[in-house]
């Protein structure tokens, strides 16, 4: 995976900040992923069609409170299924801006699969042998995030 | 008034219902998938209906096919990830009144809900 392929990816995360949060992101440094989870709380959606890949965007706890508690004009203190829910929603729609940005022309749109969300500081994400995670971090109004992405052309 | 949400994220069905109360229309029936939603369709008569297309079940898109070959012609608004022009002409063509991609700011869906509103009493 190309690191400029890496742009319509933060470009998403941008666009959900701005419209739907009022809040501000920015991109902090790139790199390859390691396979341990660097923060509590992580959402993971998979993408399909003629490249095949995976997005998570993962959250110390305080940083995903602070958004779903900004996007619903809540007060929400603690973890719960509604966190959960507005995390995998927040990582459909990033992927569902960066594929939209990675389709050039009339090619068939890839296909988003359903979101999965993992919660808990102690647990570790392995990633299948040869496959390279882009890792980016951000600071934003909110907390700081992390997102990960890896995708490569279907064979 | 009477409105249908259909996303299989509660907390988008919330953000949702928060924009049709700020249009005034404050009885809405909430649906998790397509399946759930030609259920409610088939039972309830509704004003407006809002539609994600990414759901378990049954997608958005053969949800409003569906409630379209009912003969129902409420306004359905498809709000999704979905931003693909040909995803944009398929709802259109399968009769989708409009289409609001997310992530989207407040204010462009209650605009969007105001405007099929208007359009619909005006025929």
């Amino acid at each position: 995976m190309k690191a400029e392929n890496i742009n319509p990816f933060i470009e998403s995360v941008y666009d959900l900040f701005t419209t739907m949060l009022n809040a501000k992101a920015e991109r902090k440094n790139v790199g390859i992923a390691k396979s341990a989870n660097p923060r509590d709380i992580m959402a993971l959606i998979g993408i399909s069609g003629r490249v095949r890949g995976m997005v998570a965007l993962a959250f110390p706890v305080s940083t995903a409170l602070n958004m779903v508690n900004k996007l619903l004009n809540a007060e929400i203190k603690v973890m719960d299924d509604t966190v959960s829910d507005a995390i995998a929603e927040m990582v459909n729609i990033v992927a569902g801006g960066a594929k939209a940005r990675m389709n050039t022309g009339d090619e068939k749109p890839l296909d988003l699969s359903l979101p999965t969300v993992v919660r808990g500081g102690d647990f570790s994400v392995d990633y299948p042998t040869n496959s390279v995670w882009l890792e980016i971090n951000f600071d934003s109004d909110l907390g700081p995030f992390t997102l990960r992405v890896t995708f490569e052309p279907e064979k | 008034m009477r409105a249908l949400v259909v996303d299989d994220s509660a907390v988008m069905r919330k953000v949702l219902i928060g924009a049709l109360g700020r249009a005034n229309i404050n009885e809405v029936d909430q649906a998790a998938d397509g399946a759930e939603a030609v259920q409610a369709v088939q039972q309830n008569e509704y004003d407006i209906i809002l539609m994600d297309w990414n759901m378990p079940n049954m997608l958005g898109i053969d949800a409003l096919k569906a409630i379209r070959e009912m003969g129902k012609t409420m306004p359905i608004i498809m709000v999704t990830t979905e931003a693909e022009k040909s995803r944009v002409l398929e709802a259109l063509k399968a009769g989708a009144t409009n289409y609001v991609i997310k992530p989207f700011e407040p204010n462009t869906i209650v605009g969007k809900i105001q405007e099929v509103l208007n359009k619909s009493k005006g025929q």
